[in-house]
């Protein structure tokens, strides 16, 4: 029988799994996130309980048997929350405690290979984001930022936005995900988000936004038009929220 | 006039400037301010013609008292004009850049009144934004030739980036098509620019609070097929910027022709792939430790159309070859068609675990595609061992590999490695790669 870790879907739940299968030198065929679970009758289930301790032990393990990096590494893959992330990130760590800090240099070896994968996914992602999420004020001068993205990057913008955009409170709304990025000036944080709150627009908000468009239409060199090569760049799973492509 | 109507008309006469790169500067936000730079660049959108967003790009106004023949401003052109005002700049940048639709601010301009007075009105809107509204995004500035080198120097305390366009590839070109500038109006801020840059430096090793200036370094910008210049010419230029001036960048603009002046050649479509081939040799200057005479000679002053310069290149010099991937040091992994930063990097990393063989090459996510004509593993080809010394069969293969490609994609490819500074650090490396 196959056996599935079933977690809760955080990170130090994650963690934790790893811990166990580690210590009871148990080899689950997947570990996977409550919510993404479906089941059948050829699986042997066994539920992860989220426990602290552990998550830290193999977190700080991770630290100073392996590196940093191996950390930064494992949390990315994980946020793209491909089915065969919590099996790749376990394997990735039996062999990263065997070789230590050289792991990521293995890397015609799958168990490195698929974590670099996932991570540098995630990372494009977040990347582009930081260009193209974009804000608009609303009447309670808040700025509001609805994304939709592949993987769950919005956690990784906040440190971002809120050294550059300091001096204004903004949201960034996952949309899919349902929860929010939240900046108040000194600190950001996140939290779950009320879809029922008010997002009416500033009176000046569509004014800014004709401005903008008319920008980029003007900044087009129609000469050497290449609209493969635009969604090349911007696929088009992200229009959704661009003024521009309105 | 509405503002909008201004963004048209003073947008659209800045886009022929290629740079919009944000790229290289560590400015960081004030307390209480706006903004920051990000060393790595970021882009904002993606135009239709597949060029990256990440400035406002606009000129602050596009009346000008010159008259360069290959240039949409000049003076006897039937256009309409605008100017804006430093206010609605001030204004449009930060209300952009809080929705973050921008980097920062890219202000170039037409010569008004005189080289001074132009001067002055830049000077005047980016010291508005750093001290009136605390922005600390990125701006970069373009600098008036013929202006008075004090305005110069003091419009690089607030700046990013500084250039100063060349456009034109030789002072006889220039005598032609623009009568009125000087090499020398050229060539003088430049020079002034490299020097503070150097200065600044400096000081900021010792004081770490120092105040910056150009701390994203200064580009230029050439006009490609607009004069009879050929490619050695430009690219023997561009590497002697590279040396004398610290240039951060050259960009190549393939001329898109806007007057039918008979000066000017007569020419339907903008120099697209030879705009491509002279990127391709400025990043072997600048990244693969090439120099511009072993890309091109006076017997040979042109750019092969159907070949690569590193491809062609390797094919001349054929002797150097085949190259043990397993001992060759980064330079000589460089010089292999194919194999790029990254994959000489990764190359290098993989080493120090392992001895590599072509299965492991191909993980490592190099592409074998042109390199496997110049490289062994383990002492062992790739195939056929005939191809090593045989460098006409060895391009007769590269072309028929090619031959789709260039037909599908030479417009593509040309703007493919514009940007490549402005993605994040994994990307960029990616970016570097492809095509060399
Ligand atoms: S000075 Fe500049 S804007 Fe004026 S005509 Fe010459 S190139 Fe054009």
């Amino acid at each position: 029988m196959m056996l599935y870790y079933i977690y809760d879907g955080t990170f130090e739940g994650l963690l934790t799994a790893i811990y166990d299968a580690y210590y009871e030198r148990e080899n689950p065929e997947l570990i996977v996130a409550m919510d993404n679970f479906t089941d059948n009758f050829l699986i042997q289930r066994r539920y992860i309980d989220t426990d602290e301790k552990k998550a830290t032990k193999v977190h700080n393990g991770i630290i100073n048997k392996i590196s940093e990096d191996a950390l930064t590494n494992i949390m990315y893959a994980y946020l793209s929350e491909h089915e065969n992330a919590g099996k790749y990130i376990l394997e990735y760590l039996r062999f990263g405690f065997k070789v230590g800090r050289l792991v990521d240099s293995y890397l015609s070896d799958d168990r490195v290979h698929n974590i670099h994968k996932l991570a540098r996914k995630v990372s494009r992602e977040r990347h582009l984001l930081l260009g193209i999420i974009r804000f608009r004020l609303l009447s309670n001068n808040i700025y509001y930022a609805p994304i939709d993205t592949q993987y769950n990057t919005a956690c990784l913008l906040g440190d971002h936005f809120a050294a550059r955009m300091a001096d204004q409170i903004f949201v960034i709304h996952d949309v899919k995900r349902n929860y929010g990025v939240f900046y108040d000036k000194s600190k950001w944080f996140i939290s779950d988000i009320d879809t029922k709150g008010n997002l009416d627009l500033h009176e000046k908000e569509l004014f800014y936004q004709e401005l903008w468009k008319k920008y980029f239409e003007s900044t087009t060199i129609k000469d050497r038009l290449n609209p493969k090569l635009q969604s090349h760049f911007m696929p088009k799973r992200y229009w959704k929220y661009l003024v521009e492509m309105k | 006039m509405e503002l909008i109507d201004k963004i048209k008309i003073l947008a659209d006469s800045a886009k022929y400037d290629v740079s919009c790169s944000s790229s290289g500067s560590d400015r960081k936000n004030k307390k209480g301010g706006l903004g920051n730079a990000a060393p790595s660049g970021i882009c904002h959108s993606w135009t239709p013609d597949g060029r990256c967003i990440s400035l406002l790009k606009v000129l602050f106004t596009n009346h000008c008292i010159y008259d360069c023949k290959y240039c949409v401003n000049r003076s006897s052109n039937d256009i309409p004009r605008a100017s804006f005002t430093p206010e609605e700049l001030v204004n449009l940048t930060i209300n952009f850049y809080r929705r973050n639709y921008i980097e920062g601010l890219f202000l170039s301009s037409a010569v008004w009144v005189s080289p001074d007075y132009t001067m002055e009105l830049l000077l005047k809107s980016v010291k508005k934004l750093r001290e009136e509204v605390n922005f600390n995004g990125y701006i970069h500035l373009k600098a008036i030739p013929g202006a008075n080198s004090a305005l110069i120097e003091e419009a690089g305390k607030y700046v990013d980036r500084m250039s100063v366009n060349i456009e034109l590839p030789s002072s006889e070109s220039l005598k032609l098509l623009a009568p009125q500038k000087t090499k020398k109006s050229i060539t003088e801020p430049m020079g002034l620019i490299k020097s503070k840059i150097i200065e600044n430096q400096e000081e900021r090793h010792r004081f770490k609070n120092a105040p910056y200036f150009v701390p994203g370094g200064q580009s230029t910008q050439l006009i490609i097929g607009a004069s009879r210049d050929n490619d050695l010419k430009i690219l023997r230029l561009s590497e002697s910027l590279y040396k004398n001036y610290n240039l951060k960048r050259v960009y190549y603009s393939a001329y898109i022709p806007v007057s039918d002046h008979p000066s000017l050649p007569s020419i339907s479509n903008p120099p697209l792939l030879r705009e491509h081939r002279l990127y391709q040799a400025d990043w072997l200057l600048r990244y693969y430790g090439f120099n511009s005479n072993e890309i091109l000679d006076e017997k040979n002053p042109n750019f092969d159309e159907l070949l690569d310069p590193k491809s062609d290149w390797a094919l001349r010099n054929i002797d150097k070859f085949p190259v043990e991937v397993n001992k060759a040091d980064y330079y000589m992994l460089l010089r292999v068609p194919g194999i790029g930063v990254k994959s000489a990097q990764r190359i290098l990393q993989a080493r120090k675990v392992s001895i590599l063989d072509f299965d492991d090459l191909k993980k490592l996510g190099v592409v074998l595609k042109r390199a496997k004509y110049f490289i062994t593993c383990k002492g062992r080809y790739f195939q056929d061992r005939n191809f090593v010394n045989n460098p006409p069969m060895i391009r007769n293969h590269l072309l028929l590999e090619d031959k789709i490609k260039i037909n599908e994609d030479a417009e593509q490819l040309s703007f493919f490695q514009l940007y490549p500074q402005i993605m994040n650090p994994i990307e960029k490396i990616s970016r570097i790669t492809g095509e060399l």
